[in-house]
């Protein structure tokens, strides 16, 4: 019989060890996937080393998928440090790139650059929040559960978004694909490495980090979040307001998510299209769990999990190995590291019989 | 020949109604019992997917679909033994493990599922007509001649409300879901319970999966499931943990979903991508209501849903 001693706190160690831990064991479980379709796992992941870090152009397309992780894992943080599951960034992330792909589009032509720039990342901010409102002003006044409902407005988003591509923000000479129109010089957001399609996307994402660190620990609002996080009940005792909080922390989760859409279309896609890569809402959860809800190691953690998917498409492109993989290396981390959060909480030693 | 008259129209709509509810009754009875447990599953999707996958797969090698049905949902439950061992034995956050499931699933049917992307099945089920049941004006025809499958969903409903409510079964289950302490303290094996019902969410999971591609749409395309496992998890919360219930909930939505095919077949103009989105809609807009009823009832909601128990820890 396994005993648990509850531990008093975790050491910085214990944490980057269980994590180190759970990467390799994700990528173990992930080799005998591969093993089992026939393939040799050395060989796939050399590739996927090679296709992520291999070269100056890979270096910067992974920078280019931990772009959007950055962004969405940050502000998925600040509120899982209070306990509410945000699903949503999927849809939030879809929503925004339809704001802000809207001014995009339509817009008045001869706008400056960084005028319309701007605009854009508001309205990409905006289009987030308002997705992330609904499931947040629901939880906080009618306790409606937030995992379902966030995620089942991930849905109900990727079928706006189809609405658009398949109906009047279809470019005419698409020859019926369901693309818009290619996105003007000035409505694409600076690159930031020459030759490369990483943006000031990137910056926005460290910048993001940034502010969501202060937010946590300066503020008083990152305060009473935290004893949230702790307990609902001791929360309301002490006196804090737990719906508004809620619904302020989600706005600006959603709202960067909302970013990473925008910054998405305008620094790597430059037009709107039903594939837009929502999927990187899902990865940010394991993102944001893998560097235990801290700010700046999402940063280094999405630049590893963005490395992962970067490879994930060269293998697939040159090995034909389904993408599939990388979810089911992903998936592997977050069970091993979920499973191993009791060796924070507890030590655990070996007892006879029943305690 | 003429047009077939509006009752012939009806019973078929209704009839493939009830089929695709039944991919949706499978995992929310299923649900329902995982979380009067204590234990909440919200890797439904990706349990669906992998008993879809399965169950297609050996339906497909062994050209026996009713194998295959049994494999789907083998494989659907034993995928429900890691979210068992992380939240139960690891006491590990339960809505975080549910999500790794939904996504394992996704990406292990998608990477060995590659292959056999529009692939189909040459055998389906027989439909069959129960004895002067299925004589009984458009409700026979449509509750009454249909698939084993179907059939099997109905026996399930009822047995299991019987399970939950008339038995010595049902009470220690509602025990360990509302008090896992007390329970323990009548001497029921808190662990063991929770184990037993998880493992019963997946396999129904699994079964509900299996019967999408075996009964329902007899093919493999990647994420095929398309959300349904979501809505099975909301669906637990429209019928307020009670399997009766999820027979109304799933044939709702399975109504829904057969009329939006339907509607889209017949070639309407109402653009395809507004009405694949009801059911989604429907869902979130339900289940907000029904938690607003849940909640001014106090009714169905098992007290420790979520809460991990440690027989260590007694407050």
């Amino acid at each position: 019989m396994l005993r648990f001693e509850k531990r008093e706190n975790v050491s910085l160690k214990l944490r980057i060890f269980i994590s180190v831990i759970s990467v390799l064991a994700g990528l173990i479980i992930g080799a005998i996937a591969i093993l089992l379709a026939r393939i040799n796992p050395l060989t796939a992941y050399k590739s996927i080393i090679i296709g992520a870090f291999g070269s100056k152009y890979t270096l910067t397309e992974t920078l280019v998928s931990a772009t959007p992780l950055i962004l969405i894992s940050v502000g998925l943080i600040l509120v899982f440090k209070m306990n509410f599951w945000n699903i949503g960034a999927y849809g939030q992330y879809i929503i925004g790139a339809i704001f802000s792909s809207y001014f995009a589009l339509f817009g008045p032509p001869n706008i400056s650059r960084f005028l319309l720039l701007t605009i854009m990342t508001f309205a990409g901010l905006a289009g987030g929040a308002i997705w992330a409102i609904i499931p947040a002003v629901l939880r906080a006044y009618w306790e409606v559960n937030e995992v379902i409902s966030t995620l089942l407005l991930n849905y109900v988003a990727l079928y706006i978004l189809k609405y658009f591509m398949y109906g009047f923000w279809r470019d005419p000479t698409s020859h019926g694909f369901p693309l818009s129109k290619p996105f003007a010089m000035n409505a694409q957001l600076p690159r930031i490495i020459p030759n490369s399609r990483t943006n000031l996307g990137l910056i926005f994402g460290i910048i993001a980090a940034v502010i969501i660190w202060f937010i946590i620990k300066k503020t008083k609002f990152g305060y009473e979040i935290r004893v949230i996080g702790g307990s609902k009940e001791a929360a309301r005792y002490a006196g804090i307001n737990v719906a508004r909080n809620m619904i302020i922390a989600m706005i600006i989760s959603g709202a960067l998510a909302g970013l990473a859409g925008m910054a998405q279309l305008s620094g790597v896609i430059h037009m709107l299209q039903i594939e837009i890569n929502p999927g990187y809402g899902y990865t940010a959860i394991i993102v944001a769990w893998l560097s235990y809800l801290d700010p700046f190691a999402a940063v280094f953690v999405s630049i590893l999990l963005g490395a992962l998917a970067s490879g994930g498409y060269q293998i697939q492109i040159t090995m034909q190995v389904p993408f599939g993989i990388v979810a089911v290396i992903e998936s592997a981390i977050l069970f091993v590291l979920i499973g191993s959060e009791v060796l924070m909480r507890y030590r655990i030693s070996f007892a006879k019989g029943r305690a | 020949m003429g047009a077939p008259s509006s009752q012939v129209i009806l019973t078929m709509l209704l009839s493939a109604a009830i089929r695709s509810g039944t991919i949706l009754l499978y995992p929310t009875i299923g649900e329902i019992f995982t979380e009067r447990a204590g234990i909440m599953n919200v890797g439904i999707e990706g349990m669906m997917l992998i008993g879809a996958f399965f169950g297609f797969i050996v339906a497909y090698l062994t050209r026996n679909p009713y194998l295959g049905f049994f494999a789907g949902m083998l494989a659907g439950g034993l995928s429900s033994l890691i979210h068992a061992f992380i939240s139960i034995t690891l006491q590990g956050n339960q809505v975080v493990s549910g999500l790794a499931l939904t996504i394992f699933g996704g990406g292990i049917t998608n990477f060995y599922g590659q292959h056999f992307v529009n692939y189909h099945l040459s055998t389906s089920l027989k439909y069959i007509a129960i004895p002067w049941l299925s004589k009984i004006p458009v409700i026979g025809k449509v509750f009454f001649n249909q698939d084993i499958i179907v059939y099997l969903s109905y026996i399930i409903a009822i047995l299991m409300w019987f399970i939950l409510y008339k038995t010595k079964v049902g009470i220690h289950l509602r025990a360990v879901g509302d008090d896992a302490q007390a329970a323990d303290a009548m001497g029921v094996n808190v662990y063991a319970t929770r184990y037993f019902w998880t493992f019963f969410g997946g396999l129904l999971a699994g079964a509900g999966g299996a019967y999408l591609t075996i009964g329902y749409a007899p093919f493999w395309l990647d994420a095929m499931t398309a959300g349904r496992g979501w809505i099975a998890v909301a669906l637990v919360i429209f019928a307020m943990w009670d399997p009766l219930n999820a027979i109304f909930g799933a044939y709702l939505f399975g109504s829904l979903d057969a009329l939006q095919f339907q509607l889209q077949a017949a070639g309407t103009t109402i653009p395809a991508s507004l009405l694949t989105m009801q059911p989604y809609l429907l869902t979130f807009i339900v289940i907000v209501l029904a938690t607003v009823i849940v909640r001014l009832k106090h009714i169905g909601v098992p007290r420790e849903l979520g809460l991990p128990f440690s027989r260590e820890e007694k407050s």
